[in-house]
């Protein structure tokens, strides 16, 4: 947390630069994989539709296990870009980065708090409104803050922040944690010859792997978490 | 002063405070992006697996509709078949039954044939015989009748003759019959 960032103010909030190229990066990368990835579609599809299909149906499985029947279409693009969002942006740091004057423009937007915890709130207020627009604000607010007894109040409000930072802070300690120990790992290969070199090339490899692994799981998990709590807010408690 | 209130100033930290900004601004390009891939990706997507389906169920629905066709006409090909085969059954069974009762019909009408032919033979032998017999009856007693009259000499009457020459032609059937 403690490594330098550039940054600067603007109507009194403060914007990090490094993290929001990380976030744009991230997001081009996406947006250049789905793109190449929908042309010329065909009814029978091969190589990269049937890339892109493969996630639309993995994601669309996610989806379909908390939300039923017609509900389930709206939240289908949001599921598979999220997704796909998130496993980019865990993969990226692990391929590369870019530093500059000691700063570090381009890394996981994912290993950065404000990044995990930003999809957090778009997660939660969307199963917030979800649940709204569902059952009415009278109902919603009953079967969220008042369920199984109106003194369970500020236990319910407790449980929706906890939802919110372990959804967010969940993603970015993995994606971190494996970022800092292949920074450390680089250190020590840098830093003592090759007596260092050789073996820590030979755990970085594995803990690249791992990492990987990390990544594509944090990805699944915080999908099906964030279709666990719009369930829960669409569907009242019995 | 005035440049430094307009321009935001970019700071090296050390990353102690915290950036607001950066939710709002990674809000927005993760809703551009979403927005982005609905436009080009989803949309499309979307349709061209709805297609799919569709046309999938409808192979299904055709292959379905021509394997009972099929069936159909695998039925009715074998009803067919069948009705052929009992039709030349029947066909053969009733030229079996005609050729029986005409075969029946020709013994029979051979055998009555035979029966009345040998029947008017045996009638003309019997009456070729009666003639025969009664013939040689006559030519004997006038023959011997001749040969007595001419041989005694003397008048006899005929018809004792007769009497006598009928007594021995009975003994000469007798002898016949034996």
């Amino acid at each position: 947390m403690n490594d330098p960032i550039s940054t600067f103010k603007l109507f009194g909030l403060t914007f990090n630069i490094g993290n929001m190229v990380s976030v744009t990066v991230a997001a081009v990368f996406v947006f250049l994989f789905v793109f190449i990835c929908s042309r010329k579609l065909q009814v029978i599809p091969s190589g990269k539709q049937n890339l892109l299909e493969m996630i639309v149906d993995f994601t669309n499985g996610i989806v379909n296990t908390s939300v039923e029947g017609a509900k389930a279409k709206v939240y289908g693009l949001f599921a598979f870009v999220l997704f796909v969002f998130i496993f980019i942006s865990n993969q990226m740091g692990l391929l590369f980065q870019i530093d500059y004057n000691g700063v570090a423009y381009v890394k996981s937007p994912t290993s950065d708090p404000i990044v995990t915890l930003t999809l957090a709130a778009i997660t939660l207020a969307w199963a917030h409104f979800a649940g709204v627009s569902k059952l009415g604000f009278k109902d919603y607010f009953s079967s969220t803050y008042l369920k199984p007894f109106k003194l369970w109040l500020p236990l319910n409000v407790f449980e929706e922040l906890a939802n919110f930072l372990t959804l967010g802070l969940r993603l970015y300690g993995n994606i971190f944690a494996g970022e800092l120990l292949l920074g450390l790992l680089s250190k020590i290969a840098l830093g003592y010859g090759v007596m260092g070199y050789v073996p820590s090339v030979l755990v970085a490899m594995v803990w690249e792997a791992f990492s990987i692994f990390i990544g594509s799981v944090q990805a699944f998990v915080f999908v099906t978490l964030t279709f666990v709590y719009i369930s829960q807010k669409i569907q009242p408690e019995e | 002063m005035l440049s430094h209130s307009l321009l935001p100033t970019v700071a090296v930290t050390d990353g102690g405070g915290l950036y607001y900004g950066n939710m709002i601004f990674t809000a927005l390009v993760f809703i551009i992006l979403m927005i982005l891939i609905m436009k080009f990706a989803w949309k499309p997507l979307s349709e061209m697996m709805e297609k799919r389906a569709n046309k999938i169920a409808d192979d299904i629905n055709s292959a379905e509709k021509s394997r009972k066709d099929a069936e159909d006409l695998a039925k009715q090909r074998e009803d067919a078949l069948a009705k052929s085969r009992e039709d030349a059954t029947d066909i053969i069974n009733n030229a079996k039954q005609s050729a029986q009762v005409q075969s029946d019909q020709i013994i029979t009408t051979a055998r009555n044939d035979a029966q009345s032919i040998k029947t008017s033979a045996q009638k003309d032998i019997e009456q070729e015989r009666k003639d025969a017999l009664a013939n040689t009856k006559n030519d004997v007693a006038n023959l011997s009748i001749e040969i007595a009259s001419k041989i005694i000499q003397k008048e006899l009457k005929a018809d004792d003759q007769k009497a006598l020459i009928d007594s021995y032609i009975e003994g000469l059937g007798k002898q016949d019959a034996r």
